[in-house]
């Protein structure tokens, strides 16, 4: 990620390099005792107590005795990471609405925000005028300084810059959002696409944690996905690889916003998802996973109204699984409100009917853990990934 | 559309000769967060009572999933699943969060508690909501500022697997950054399924969080509109005036000018 591939380093570079992949590994798995960190970064003891010294120091890390012992000799100090040491933005920009939080070294959200979009709320100059505010009342409530942002945007977003090229569920198209949060906030902007967010999340922190080739499908208004490919966001040119909601699946289908007829979002997204409950389109989100929570409770029912919906999802998902070839698809957002034995049931047949998921002995498919703050923590992960080696 | 997970339909109360609550229908949907807004006085305070079981009814029917329910105490209502956290943030001061989550319906035997369980639950319903902001969850509550300790009241809501919270002004003595962390966990909550009821006088944060809005106007219900059909303005008009429009109380038709 950090590490570029060079002819030769030179010893600072070397210790720089060792420093971020030390801080990466501290972040992302929380408080390691010192002879942890040393097997796993592979490195000797001397240089983890140099950096580890160097980091305490500077208020990044605090080391402790831990409190359990393991093992006979002197326990092994325990690092900790200091959250307040680096906190960056997370915004998750959704159709209904936009949650924000402040997100500590180490991944803890220390303070947070959210609000609807309703008429007017939603154009892009009251969203990033709000974003603005709101970030400075949390930050000076915890006293801090942000050092980066990371935004989810449910759209095709240029990685480069932040621009947003289109949100069709937002209508926004042609939004320089990197570009305007930067100027006003004066630190890096990292935008992405919400689905490719959420893998990133999904792997880093998720039940993706430790799986290189993973598919993350999640269904808001829209449907999305993100891949990671070799242990990396697999990106495509400029970054626009993802939109697994347009998929066609139904050629004589309903007409879709792209143009197309038929995506697949059409058939499994939230519009759908409430045509299958019976409940009035646009029904508010906690309608529709109380209705879906509901249905848990009577499996016969269950099988009757969403019998066509899971063999959409079946279809969809089988396409991925050919495409993608991952050992792990995660189903997201309000797909994980659906009921357990049904994504059970869209995993098994999506095994049978996939040729790629049989030659590699069964693609999983799991519903995400991490709840509603999944594109949150992703948005934080993508703005730690610039930063971590400044920190 | 679904049934609604509470209704109330012709509720009356009164407190001596003062008739509080007219013929009040109210209903509350599971996933919903409901704003309750209405001026001092209009009886906000009074129908949360009145469903929390602390003051009885003197008529009307309450519905819970469909069914007749009867409500004559706290403990039956907490037994339906119906939770309330009170303006002036009702925990006990010299206990921790963990005491207060579980007051009075402590786990564990009859001779001993189970602390190690009850510490675990309470950690778990906090770490679901990603309330990080408490360092222990055997602080004392008289430790913790007013937006933790609404914190605490909204996760016993939670813990308890309520189906209805009713939150009676739950931002009023908070600041500014606090008032955002409470109103984000009360949509957090309604996106879990819940049926969130919200009492505000804060017109910005109804319309940041409500999805229905109902009001009251000196005891009488005017208006329960979706809040994307209505504007600020008509919803302080219905609150002061009880009328907007179409909206609210009939004009009186024997005006004569």
């Amino acid at each position: 990620m950090t590490s570029t591939p060079t002819a030769g380093a030179r010893p600072d570079e070397v210790r720089r390099h060792n420093r971020t992949a030390l801080l990466r590994r501290l972040h992302i798995e929380g408080p390691t005792t010192r002879a942890a960190l040393a097997t796993e970064l592979g490195l000797n003891r001397s240089t983890i107590k140099a950096l580890v010294d160097g980091l305490a120091e500077t208020g990044v890390v605090e080391e402790r005795v831990p409190r359990a012992r393991s093992g006979a000799g002197r326990p092994s100090l325990l690092v900790l990471p200091q959250p307040l040491a680096a906190v960056v933005l997370a915004v998750d920009i959704r159709v209904e609405q936009v949650a924000m939080a402040l997100v500590g070294l180490g991944g803890e959200m220390l303070g947070r925000n959210s609000w609807n979009l309703r008429g007017k709320a939603r154009e892009p100059d009251e969203v990033i005028t709000h974003i603005i505010e709101s970030m400075r009342v949390l930050a000076d409530e915890l006293g801090v300084r942000t050092i980066a942002a990371g935004v989810s945007v449910p759209g095709v977003v240029r990685r480069s810059d932040g621009f947003v090229h289109e949100a069709p569920n937002l209508q926004w198209t042609g939004v320089p959002l990197g570009d305007r949060l930067g100027a006003a906030l004066g630190i890096p902007i990292r935008v992405g696409n919400d689905a490719e967010i959420a893998a990133l999340a999904e792997h880093l922190r998720g039940v993706a944690r430790g799986s290189l080739d993973a598919v993350y499908v999640s269904a808001d208004i829209g449907v999305g996905g993100g891949v990671i490919s070799d242990g990396a966001t697999l990106s495509g040119t400029a970054g626009y690889v993802g939109e697994l909601g347009h998929m066609v699946v139904n050629p004589t289908g309903r007409h879709c916003y792209c143009g197309s007829r038929g995506c697949w979002e059409t058939e499994v997204g939230e519009v759908a998802l409430c045509r299958a409950l019976d409940l009035p389109e646009g029904s508010p989100r906690g309608a529709v996973v109380a209705e879906l929570r509901a249905l848990s409770a009577a499996p016969a029912e269950a099988e009757r109204k969403l019998a066509e919906f899971s063999e959409w999802l079946v279809l969809g998902l089988v396409n991925v699984v050919n495409a993608f070839s991952p050992e792990l698809v995660v189903l997201g957002d309000l797909f994980t409100s659906l009921p357990v034995p049904l994504v059970k049931r869209v995993g098994d047949e999506v095994g049978r009917r996939s040729l790629v998921s049989r030659a590699i002995g069964g693609t999983r498919i799991l519903a995400s853990t991490m709840g509603a703050d999944c594109k949150l923590i992703g948005a934080a992960e993508l703005a730690f990934e610039t930063v971590l080696g400044a920190v | 559309m679904s049934e609604p997970i509470l209704e109330i339909t012709g509720l009356n109360k009164s407190f001596g000769p003062v008739h509080v609550l007219h013929d009040v229908d109210f209903t509350v949907r599971a996933g919903e967060v409901t704003a309750l807004v209405g001026d001092n006085g209009a009886g906000k305070s009074t129908l949360v009572k009145c469903i929390a079981g602390i003051h009885p009814i003197d008529g009307g029917e309450v519905r819970f999933n469909g069914q007749v329910a009867h409500i004559h105490g706290p403990r039956d209502a907490a037994e339906l699943g119906i939770e309330v956290v009170y303006q002036d943030l009702a925990l006990a001061d010299n206990l921790d969060i963990v005491q207060n989550m579980f007051l009075g319906r402590e786990r564990g035997g009859a001779w001993l508690l189970d602390e190690a369980d009850m510490e675990r639950a309470a950690r778990e319903t906090l770490a679901s909501l990603s309330v990080r902001t408490v360092k222990s969850v055997r602080t004392p509550v008289s430790a913790l500022s007013g937006g933790q300790r609404q914190t605490v009241a909204i996760a016993k809501a939670v813990l308890w697997d309520s189906k209805v919270v009713l939150l009676d002004e739950p931002t009023a003595a908070l600041g500014v950054a606090q008032t955002r962390q409470v109103l984000d966990l009360v949509r957090r909550l309604a996106e879990q399924g819940l049926g969130v009821v919200l009492i505000s006088h804060n017109m910005a944060d109804v319309f940041e969080v409500a999805d229905r809005i109902a009001t009251l106007y000196l005891g009488r219900m005017v208006a329960e509109v979706p809040t994307r059909d209505v504007t600020h303005a008509q919803v302080v008009e219905l609150i002061t005036a009880g009328r907007s429009g179409e909206l609210g109380l009939a004009r009186p038709e024997t005006a004569t000018v």
